[in-house]
């Protein structure tokens, strides 16, 4: 029996030993991410003491099937993100092996102030991780934010301690169970501005235009699937395990992720550039998940961003490739990129597909849940909202994958010589990625009872009372 | 009482933050920021006519007050991540003026 503390625990050591031995530090960061999938098979749930305390006393690891399927989609996103662009590792693998440990830590920790913690190890990271691009100004916005963020998180912690004297998640629970909402208001509503900072969603994003708009290939991947699914994990976990929402809080709360949902699809449907278009869809994506935990629907949620973080990984990595070679990302400069490299295109189109949620993929059975899901709450101005950034979504995609599939204007045949002149060279190991990531798309789409089996019992553990729909259609027919 | 410092220098650090344009002065605000909210999370544990929570050969009955430590224990972990954070972001500063010889972000703001 393994216990998940090694999740944390060995990526660190890695870190640390990474600092001595300079010149393996991107083997060094395979074997981490590779020992962590290893060990996440041996993994058996349950809740695990750290340093002898019980909690609430102690700081507790807690293992059950949300964080078990979490920590699997993360732990393997992240390494088929590191071997996708293992050349672009080089020094960064003594701070990615960090940001492994606090992932982890974030996702397993069953204890708030140690959320915290990891949360500010995690956001480091990711500080250093967007310096990549050389734009400082951009990182330096993203820490003065971030920090801000995990401050006033820090504050709402504080003042729930004051009032229940604990900071075991599951304690806290217990305690909100009974306790008078109306004055949780503060607490509560400074936590969700922390999350939301990290989360992307709306007025507290300011960062993220200069962040994932800059990522190359493998930053960008991994901020928009690694790095966004966990925090979306994370918030889910928050909100619907341990705080208890207050009615009119909820309400003012799954407006904001509606407006963030339709802000980001709609900026998204105004840009040219690809990754602005891709990260304004993921700031939709975060205000659409958010909506949905803030309703209590876990199940559907956790399948959208199951949706959102695989199609996300396999379109940053194309995206940002295209502009480490090429120097821009303007989709009109890029004009039939997709006819050179005809099988990372076609992975580029199911994940955008799936994120459509057309039929046949993933995101078809994702986004039918979710809705069903919504209805079921006799709630019937939020699916208006997500049909509608549907529709938004679908232009904007649809109208990028003409751009780079036929070249060449508009009633013309288009042929290969109005192809862009930039040569982009997308290397085995990022075509072999992307095609992995995107067969698992399809899979999951003409399959989804197999998500199903593994998912249903994440979404009943964390919200008994959370209608989770089992419905399948095979391949959407 | 306390408690109200702690958030009036929190109130004056996320002023300074949203007024200040200049690098180094934003970091400043950040840390009066974190200041105050460590003063707040000091207080939060703070027990009128309390005792360090150690027991010796002088105190060592269960009838004494003893202030939280809890607080005090979160402090350090929060003083110490506030301790990286800045040096990350002064770190970023010397950067940003290698780059554009001004710490002024407004100055920055045109030339990406």
């Amino acid at each position: 029996m393994m216990n998940p503390v090694l999740l944390i625990a060995i990526p660190l050591l890695l870190a640390f030993l990474s600092i001595i031995l300079k010149h393996y530090k991107s083997q060094l960061l395979l074997l981490g991410s590779a020992v962590n999938m290893i060990l996440i098979f041996g993994l058996q749930k349950g809740e695990y003491i750290i340093g002898g305390f019980k909690p609430p006393f102690g700081i507790n690891l807690v293992l059950d099937d949300y964080a078990f399927i979490s920590i699997l989609v993360v732990n393997g996103l992240f390494l088929v993100i590191n071997l996708m662009s293992f050349d672009k590792i080089d020094k960064l693998g003594t701070v990615l092996l960090v940001s492994l440990a606090g992932l982890n830590g974030m996702l397993l920790t069953g204890d708030l102030f140690n959320l915290f913690v990891f949360l500010e190890i995690t956001s480091i990271t990711a500080y250093i991780l967007s310096s990549v691009s050389k734009k400082y100004q951009y990182s330096f916005n993203y820490l003065v934010l971030g920090t801000l963020g995990s401050g006033l998180y820090l504050f709402g912690l504080i003042i729930l301690y004051s009032v229940f004297g604990s900071l075991n998640m599951a304690d806290i629970s217990k305690q909100m169970a009974t306790a008078n909402l109306n004055q949780m208001l503060i607490p509560t509503f400074l936590i969700f501005v922390g999350l939301a900072v990290e989360a992307k969603i709306l007025p507290f994003n300011g960062w993220v235009k200069g962040v994932y708009g800059n990522a190359n290939s493998l930053v960008g991947p991994l901020f928009a699937s690694a790095y966004a699914g966990t925090m979306l994990f994370v918030f889910g976990r928050v909100f619907v395990q341990v705080l208890m929402v207050s009615s009119y809080l909820k309400v003012t709360l799954i407006i904001i992720g509606a407006v963030t949902l339709l802000a980001g699809e709609a900026a998204a449907l105004s840009k040219t550039r690809i990754r602005e278009i891709l990260l304004y869809s993921s700031i939709g994506q975060s205000g659409l998940v958010v909506a949905l935990f803030l309703s209590g629907l876990v199940f559907p949620a956790v399948l959208q961003i199951f949706n959102n973080i695989f199609s996300k990984a396999v379109m940053f990595t194309i995206g940002g490739k295209m502009a480490d070679d090429t120097g821009t990302d303007e989709a009109d400069e890029l004009q039939g990129a997709f006819l050179k490299n005809k099988l990372a295109g076609l992975s580029f189109t199911v994940a955008a597909f799936s994120l459509i949620g057309l039929p046949l993929f993933y995101g078809f059975y994702s986004k039918i849940n979710l809705l069903l899901g919504i209805f079921s709450l006799n709630n019937f101005w939020l699916p208006v909202v997500i049909l509608l950034g549907t529709i938004i979504e679908g232009v904007y995609f649809i109208r990028l994958l003409v751009k780079l599939w036929t070249p060449g204007e508009e009633g013309h045949i288009s042929t290969e010589e109005y192809a862009t002149k930039f040569t982009i060279k997308i290397e085995l190991a990022k075509v072999i990625g992307v095609v992995f990531l995107s067969a698992i798309l399809i899979i999951a789409g003409i399959l989804p009872g197999m998500v199903r089996n593994n998912l249903t019992e994440s979404g009943q553990l964390l919200n008994e009372e959370s209608p989770s729909y089992m419905f399948d259609l095979e391949g959407g027919i | 009482m306390i408690q109200y410092a702690g958030i009036i220098l929190m109130l004056i650090g996320i002023y300074g933050l949203l007024t200040d344009k200049n690098v180094i002065k934003i970091i400043v605000s950040l840390n009066v920021f974190e200041l105050g909210l460590n003063v707040f999370i000091i207080s939060v544990g703070f027990v009128k006519d309390g005792v360090a929570p150690i027991l010796t050969s002088v105190n060592n009955h269960s009838g004494l007050i003893f202030v939280d430590p809890l607080p005090q224990a979160l402090v350090l972990t929060a003083i110490v991540i506030g301790l990286g954070t800045t040096a990350l972001g002064l770190a970023f500063a010397r950067r940003i003026y290698m780059k554009y010889g001004t710490l002024d972000l407004e100055e920055i703001g045109g030339n990406n």
